[in-house]
């Protein structure tokens, strides 16, 4: 419980008074000369424990009349999360709001979604404690958004839904930030979330350099977390995990895989669940039954006819009935015909170059067509880049233009695997650069590599790639920022990633050289690594992508702001969604040909909430506290409560009245003196 | 009769006139030593017809009746009930509460009047009247006399008493049992604050001993009500002890034991057959007095 005027409780001890009163009482006695004492003798020999009882009852209630006044006059707060001590009106009152697709869900009897709940719930709270001001963040790229009055956070359009994840620690850094510029005093942060894992970040890393942030500041900054952990019952979720479009004879065909996933483990063992799944595709409508028997399940390559004369390329959606999550019931998707399967191969060994032709230049598919250009080192800047899916690079690091070229390559989407050079120069590529080349005395293996992403994951089918019957015999040092994919006995790298925005880094510590390793002999590996670098090379070469809402979705259709979506045409998605919310809305847009569908990640699908611990490990050391919310709840988190304190006051000195209503005892004794003696 | 010409603040002679219409008669039958108002156990000269009885020689043959002769041919003699006075023995508690009144009066005032007022009574219809006034002990006794003169010490004697010192009144009510030679009227004025079954055992005692008792209970107002307002210090009139005590914390329990000893006393005066008087210090004596005279007047007769 707080109060909006601490002050006041400044006046608490007065809560003695009756106690005072009644001490003085006792000293203004009186002194009587008594005859009666055997009376007296008696009356204290009497049971005096309820006597006693209603004495110190009586004094009870007299303390709590002038309590409660006091509270009352302190206009307390109900804030049942607030387990704090009094901390009076805020200065600043910073409100995160998790906007992700998983805070759509509402209960089975409530009308109102999570999102929905906490944004009135916060709205009447920052309202009732009357902070000075009050600061809304809802995404870490745009600046925080002061409001005049707090009640506006409930109808504001910026804090609508989102499709796009919430990122809370850029978030809380947006507030941290702002904290800081506005030299604000002391501040609450009220973050409103579900606790989804994505979400919160916690494996980012920049949690601890947060914390420390906010501890360092010198005003006291309070957080207050309203979760909605519980996961939205029998919630279903639809999505498009691959299309691709075929000829058949004469006619196109569209294959589109599909899966219908519930959201949470527990509701796996639940009954099986027939699904209709409409797909819109070009204005016609079509449903497919799906039965839900498991966590999730799959159609696979789907096949929808399209007709002969059919456009190369298209867009449409798939969605589910409608059910306590209304943002995952909906996928849009974009197909077009794959672009050619073009690799860059530089490379100054010829045995080298030659087995990473092979290996490039057989595609996957019978119908696919893979091509493999050569390209000299000296002539690396007019290679035909724009229609390269991926860079197989052994010889020398780039510099110089060269570099250039190539980091314009990989923020377009494409892909790069680097491999020593027969003589590696120490230069220094996107933080990275190869040291020397080490023989091994006896052939190295791989130990370790990721098995769960990247280009060395398992199969589709689950199966681990051989990497592990590889032989190393000679690898190349490097040096650098790199996330390690596959590491040799020992400890040495055999090949990593470097972390980018766009595109993909990839450094291979030997090359497939028979001298250096078996990566030729088992072409296996070598033959998977590269055609999945292939395929997400692709990715930014098809007409058609599919982007994943968040920051990334906005950069790559233009950034944020007014103008954002410059030149991108939204042809099918919400008309509701704001002007400005390019990116982060499911939505379908196009420009010149290409196609571009944005859709909630995949990891909003699964219901892995953050453990209410894990949560409270993450403000170790700052002000926090926490209360679960419910979706359509209606209580208010905060609201004054001065008058249950009167009507505890009213009720105390009614208990002090009765308890000091004479007995009946009392009446009794004194009437029946005079008629007594004529009686008898 | 009455020859104290000294006036007695706890007379009041209009009051005793009035009184004086009733007379003060003993509900059993007296032995006194002079002809007076009360019945007596034995045969007398009275105009009232009490048996007949054989005649045997030495009987005085004026009381032989002829006509019971002449119809049974039998010697009866008549005989008739003899009148007596009688011994009002006053018993007057002067103990250190009886000093207590919160009205101005004390009890031993109204103690005064009482016994002043039936001593005098007693005295205008020829009774002998003594006193004892009693505390810790005697502390002044004057024996059951005839005489006015006598009366004006029994005065005296009331009017120097003082209230002082503890009670041990059913000790001395159970010496009084044993040393009052012959039937009288023993009126004890006292507040009875003591236990009941002591003062049962007394009653008995003097009620065994045939004498007729009547008891004057006085109690101050404040006493039964016990309406203090104030946390007070109650000094014992009877003693250096004291008790601190809130009234208002303490007064239903007091009143319920006020109560039961109240009820205590009511039995044990109904199964000792006492005439039992209950005087508040602010009731009309007078009033009280009259009430205890009617009372006894009629019950006038009873002979065993």
């Amino acid at each position: 419980m707080t109060f909006l005027q601490p002050w006041v409780l400044v006046a608490l001890p007065l809560v003695s008074l009756p106690l005072i009163i009644h001490l003085i009482n006792q000293r203004r006695f009186q002194t009587v000369h008594w005859g009666a004492m055997m009376f007296l003798l008696s009356a204290r020999a009497l049971s005096r424990g309820y006597s006693r009882l209603r004495h110190w009852l009586i004094m009870l209630m007299r303390m709590l009349a002038v309590a409660a006044v006091i509270l009352a006059v302190g206009r307390p707060l109900s804030r049942g999360w607030l387990a704090l001590a009094a901390g009076g009106r805020p200065d600043t009152a910073i409100v995160i709001l998790d906007r992700s697709p998983s805070m759509q869900a509402r209960d089975r009897d409530a009308a109102d979604t999570k999102l929905d709940t906490g944004r009135r719930q916060l709205a009447e709270a920052v309202a009732t404690l009357g902070a000075a001001h009050t600061i809304v963040v809802t995404d870490p790229a745009r600046p925080p958004l002061e409001l005049d009055d707090p009640r506006a956070i409930a109808d504001l359009p910026s804090a609508g839904p989102s499709a796009a994840p919430a990122d809370i620690p850029r978030l809380l850094q947006a507030a941290y930030e702002h904290i800081r510029a506005s030299a604000a005093g002391a501040s609450e942060v009220w973050i409103c979330s579900d606790q989804r894992a994505n979400d919160w970040a916690v494996e980012a890393g920049g949690w601890s350099s947060l914390r420390e942030a906010f501890a360092a500041l010198p005003q006291p900054v309070r957080f207050q977390l309203l979760a909605f952990p519980q996961p939205a019952a029998g919630n279903l979720a639809v999505r498009v995990t691959a299309t691709r479009l075929e000829r058949r004879t004469a006619d196109r065909e569209l294959l589109l895989s599909i899966v219908v996933s519930r959201e949470s483990a527990e509701q796996s063992a639940a009954e099986p669940v027939t699904v209709p799944v409409t797909i819109e595709l070009g204005g016609a409508t079509s449903t497919v039954e799906l039965v839900v028997t498991g966590r999730e399940a799959v159609l696979a390559n789907h096949a929808i006819s399209l007709g002969a004369e059919a456009e190369p390329q298209g867009h449409g959606r798939v969605s589910i009935p409608a059910d306590t999550n209304a943002a995952d019931n909906e996928f849009y998707f974009v197909f077009a015909e794959p672009a050619p399967r073009r690799t860059l191969v530089v490379a100054d060994d010829e045995g080298v170059a030659k087995g990473l032709e092979l290996v490039a230049g057989i595609p996957p598919e019978k119908s696919a067509v893979a091509t493999v250009d050569r390209v000299p080192v000296a002539a690396v800047a007019t290679a035909a880049w724009e229609e390269a899916a991926l860079v197989l690079w052994q010889a020398p690091l780039p510099e110089g233009d060269d570099a250039k070229v190539v980091e314009a390559f990989v923020n377009r989407g494409g892909q790069v695997v680097f491999f020593p050079p027969a003589d590696p120069d120490g230069h220094e590529f996107a933080g990275c650069r190869w040291t020397e080349w080490i023989t091994h005395p006896e052939p190295l293996a791989p130990e370790t590599w990721r098995t769960d992403e990247d280009l060395l994951a398992n199969t589709r089918a689950g199966a681990a790639l051989p990497v592990g019957e590889l032989v190393v015999t000679r690898s190349c040092g490097l040096a650098g920022e790199i996330v390690p994919l596959a590491s040799l006995t020992g400890g040495g790298p055999l090949m990593g990633r470097v972390p980018t925005q766009q595109g993909g880094i990839f450094f291979c510590a030997t090359t497939p050289a028979p001298r250096d390793s078996s990566l030729a002999s088992e072409g296996i590996v070598l033959y998977s690594l590269v055609q999945r670098a292939i395929d997400r090379g692709l990715e930014s070469l098809s007409p058609a992508r599919q982007l994943d809402a968040g920051a990334a979705a906005v950069a790559a259709l233009g950034g944020t702001g007014r103008d954002a979506g410059a030149g991108w045409t939204r042809i099918a998605g919400s008309t509701a969604a704001p002007v400005d919310a390019s990116g982060t809305q499911p939505a379908v847009y196009a420009r010149e040909g290409r196609l571009v569908a944005v859709n909630r990640p995949a990891a909003e699908d699964q219901a892995r909430s953050l453990p209410a611990d894990r949560i409270d490990g993450l403000f170790q050391g700052l002000m926090f506290s926490r209360q679960d919310g419910r979706a359509g709840g209606a209580d208010s988190l905060v609201q004054e409560i001065w008058r249950a304190f009167l009507i505890a006051m009213v009720l105390a000195l009614i208990g002090e009245g009765l308890l000091c209503m004479p007995g009946r005892q009392r009446t009794r004794a004194a009437p029946d003196a005079s008629p007594f003696g004529a009686a008898a | 009769m009455l020859t104290d010409r000294q006036p007695r603040s706890f007379l009041d002679p209009q009051s005793l006139a009035r009184l004086a219409g009733v007379p003060l008669v003993a509900r059993t039958p007296m032995v006194g030593g002079v002809s007076g108002r009360h019945a007596s156990p034995h045969r007398g000269s009275s105009i009232e017809f009490a048996e007949y009885r054989k005649y045997v020689p030495g009987d005085d043959l004026r009381r032989l009746d002829w006509r019971a002769f002449g119809r049974s041919d039998r010697y009866y003699v008549k005989e008739y009930e003899a009148d007596t006075n009688l011994r009002l023995c006053l018993v007057v508690d002067t103990s250190g509460s009886m000093g207590y009144g919160s009205a101005g009066t004390t009890k031993l005032d109204v103690a005064r009047r009482i016994a002043g007022s039936l001593g005098y009574l007693a005295a205008q219809q020829g009774d002998a009247v003594g006193i004892s006034c009693v505390a810790d002990g005697i502390v002044q006794s004057l024996p059951p006399r005839r005489s006015p003169a006598h009366l004006r010490l029994v005065f005296d004697v009331l009017e120097a008493a003082r209230p002082d010192g503890g009670t041990r009144l059913p000790e001395v009510l159970h010496e009084f049992a044993e040393t009052i030679r012959q039937r009288a009227l023993v009126v004890i004025v006292s507040d009875f604050f003591m236990p009941p079954p002591e003062l049962e055992s007394a009653f008995n005692h003097l009620r065994f001993r045939r004498h007729d008792v009547a008891t004057f209970h006085l109690l101050d107002p404040q006493e039964v009500g016990f309406q203090f307002q104030r946390p007070t210090r109650f000094l014992d009139l009877e003693g250096n002890a004291s008790i601190f005590a809130d009234p208002i914390d303490i007064a239903d329990r007091y009143h319920r034991a006020v109560e039961s000893y109240l009820a205590e006393l009511r039995r044990i005066v109904l199964a000792s057959g006492i005439d039992h008087h209950r005087v508040l210090t602010t009731d009309d004596v007078e009033q009280a007095l009259a009430r205890f005279l009617v009372g006894r007047a009629s019950g006038q007769g009873a002979r065993r």
